[in-house]
């Protein structure tokens, strides 16, 4: 298989295997996939298809019981957790159903963490900060804490921590299912744009209609496999 | 400090504060299981340093220089001799050694017989120097009747009141003391009774005499000889320091054998030992319940923000990183809460306690141990030694107590942790 640097992520023949009580529960099953950089994917299913744990095996935050994984051009597969932690840092957002902004911090500390991580200097990341902030609505607020925000604007909050530091691919698990109609539409505005304007790389795991309505890409998962994988024309 | 350090103990910081009530909890129990030892173990130490100073007070002192046969002997067969008393005095005025010592006390030591119109009875006849002596000895403070002996006292005796009543004796008594002399002589010496103390211990009340040492140095045909050079020391804790000194200004000195109180008086030694090894016991539960409170708290927080772990590490903070953050959150607690109770501890203990405690209730009368009499009433001691090492023992704990929490924290599956509800 021949890897480029417009290849955002990559599997190759993938497995995820779990077992429990005896039994083993084939969560992704054989499943190989390319996705390019600047690409809007969403992986849609059931409940229990395998969407957010293909999502975890993309951000390395699980390993594949068999198969291989790519990030760019970089195999992760056999990884240490000391480099998939670098690679996390350096190369990949998460945006997370629940928000899980870290309560101790404001918005903006919460939104400049990887930059903090990766020593990025406070001038900079005032800047980066301020920028965002202000181009996702939420300006002014970046010294209030997750407690004090709404469910909106917490995710929003999420998203900017997730693309501050302008990584190969954004990974979004159910982003929008805590939020209201209206909040959800704004939250994939936001996100459409940012992959629009900056380039950003989704891949979403969701039940959400409208958001695998605006995917540029459609990939439906039944059983732990790939059972269909369509291009769209939207937005 | 860098920023990812400075970064990850400021979530520790805020992570505290944030469980304020649980951070509070566990840093009272540290607080006062910290003041308990503080209070615990200055008044362990007091109570030993008591119990040593009487001991080396009516003993030989902290250091003693005698002839090397005289421990075992103790004949006046094995004396020092006015040479040898310059050397040790010598060795004694060396700066190092004169800022440690505050009395000294020239002994001729025999044992003998006591004998009065009522009876005979077997003592030691102790030859002092009055001054030295009772600036030295607490046996002058034990009087019962008369008084202590004095420069130029000649044929005076102090004897104890138990002496005193076997042999029929009150002040102004006479009574023959019976001895072997340094030609090998028995020979006699007549004294008369200036004062009876009563010490509270029976050995020494009815068998322990002191007579000039002049008296006592013609009497035996010892002119300017002695058979014990006696050192008392402002602390025990200098002991080991000057013992060494001491032995090797007196390494050239042939005849001489510098001894510690631990080698003349083993039964006190065994009696610290053995109450310094229950308090260790002691003190090992105490710090155990702390550390099991820390132990609790941490991980009890770390199981409940399980998901927290995860999503540090989604956002790319490394195992180590992650299991630092609790580990500092358990070194904040720790060290926080250890400064408190030790100041807590000090505070309270010289607030209330600065003039003792007073444990005469605990028994009817005097309770002897090893030779000596225990003083009911015990003075909480605090040395530099006794904080620092506090301090490190509460750090140990947190260190340790932080260990496993933290550990737990690194290794959180990061998938599993997401489908966690806090």
């Amino acid at each position: 298989m021949t890897h480029n640097t417009d290849t955002s992520v990559k599997t190759e023949g993938v497995w995820k295997i779990f077992q429990t009580d005896g039994l083993s529960i084939e969560a992704v099953r054989d499943v190989s996939l390319v996705i390019g950089a600047g690409e809007f994917v969403v992986l849609a299913g059931p409940s229990g298809s395998g969407k957010t744990t293909l999502l975890n095996l993309l951000g390395g935050l699980s390993h594949p019981t068999k198969g291989r994984v790519w990030i760019a051009d970089t195999d992760i597969t056999d990884m240490s957790e000391r480099e998939l932690a670098r690679m996390r840092l350096e190369r990949i957002g998460f945006v997370f159903q629940a928000y899980n902004l870290l309560p101790v911090l404001s918005a903006k500390e919460n939104a400049e963490f990887p930059l903090l991580l990766r020593g990025v200097a406070e001038e900079e990341r005032e800047r980066l900060v301020s920028e965002l902030f202000e181009k996702i609505g939420i300006g002014g607020l970046e010294h209030r804490r997750p407690s004090k925000l709404s469910g909106g604007q917490q995710q929003r909050v999420a998203v900017a921590r997730a693309v501050i530091g302008k990584p190969a691919l954004v990974l979004a698990d159910e982003p929008t299912a805590n939020l209201d109609r209206e909040a959800s539409r704004a939250l994939l505005d936001l996100m459409v744009t940012l992959n629009r304007d900056l380039g950003v790389t989704f891949v979403f795991a969701t039940h959400d209609n409208e958001l695998m309505e605006r995917a540029g890409r459609l990939i439906h998962l039944v059983d732990g496999e790939i059972s269909s994988d369509n291009k769209q024309v939207v937005r | 400090m860098n920023g990812r350090v400075r970064l990850l103990t400021s979530l520790a910081w805020r992570n505290v504060r944030r469980q304020a009530r649980r951070s509070s909890l566990t840093a009272a129990a540290m607080i006062v299981g910290l003041a308990l030892l503080m209070f615990s173990r200055s008044l362990a130490e007091g109570a030993h340093e008591d119990w040593i100073d009487a001991g080396v007070r009516l003993g030989s002192g902290h250091i003693s220089v005698q002839s090397p046969e005289f421990r075992d002997r103790a004949t006046i067969e094995h004396r020092i001799s006015p040479g040898q008393i310059e050397q040790i005095q010598e060795a004694l005025s060396a700066d190092i050694i004169a800022a440690e010592v505050t009395a000294t006390a020239p002994r001729i030591t025999v044992r003998g017989l006591a004998s009065s119109a009522a009876g005979a009875r077997p003592v030691v006849i102790m030859g002092v120097d009055p001054e030295l002596e009772s600036a030295f000895s607490n046996l002058a403070d034990k009087l019962a009747e008369g008084r202590y002996l004095q420069p130029g006292d000649r044929l005076h005796a102090y004897i104890g009141t138990a002496l005193a009543s076997r042999l029929r004796l009150r002040l102004g008594s006479r009574l023959v003391l019976t001895a072997q002399d340094a030609d090998g002589e028995i020979t006699g010496q007549l004294a008369r009774v200036a004062g009876i103390f009563e010490s509270g211990i029976p050995t020494v009340d009815e068998g322990l005499i002191h007579i000039p040492l002049a008296t006592a140095q013609e009497w035996l045909a010892a002119e300017g000889e002695l058979t014990t050079f006696a050192i008392l020391l402002r602390s025990s804790k200098s002991v080991a320091s000057t013992f060494e000194s001491i032995t090797s200004r007196l390494a050239n000195s042939s005849g001489l054998s510098v001894l510690s109180w631990h080698e003349t008086m083993p039964e006190l030694d065994g009696a610290v030992r053995v109450d310094d090894f229950g308090d260790m016991i002691f003190h090992g539960i105490l710090l155990s319940i702390v550390a099991l409170a820390i132990v609790n708290t941490v991980l009890m927080s770390v199981l409940y923000r399980v998901r927290e772990f995860g999503v540090l590490r989604a956002l790319g903070l490394s195992q180590v990183q992650t299991g630092s953050v609790v580990f500092i959150e358990g070194l904040i607690l720790t060290i926080s809460s250890g400064f408190a109770g030790m100041v807590l501890g000090i505070s309270l203990t010289m607030l209330f306690f600065h003039d003792g405690l007073d444990f005469s209730f605990l028994f009817d009368s005097e309770l002897t141990m090893a030779g000596i009499v225990i003083d009911p009433i015990i003075i909480p001691t605090f040395t530099t030694s006794l904080i620092l090492n506090s301090v490190a023992f509460i750090t140990l704990i947190g260190v340790l107590s932080s260990f496993y929490p933290a550990l737990h924290a690194a290794r959180v599956d990061i998938a599993e942790s997401m489908k966690f509800e806090a």
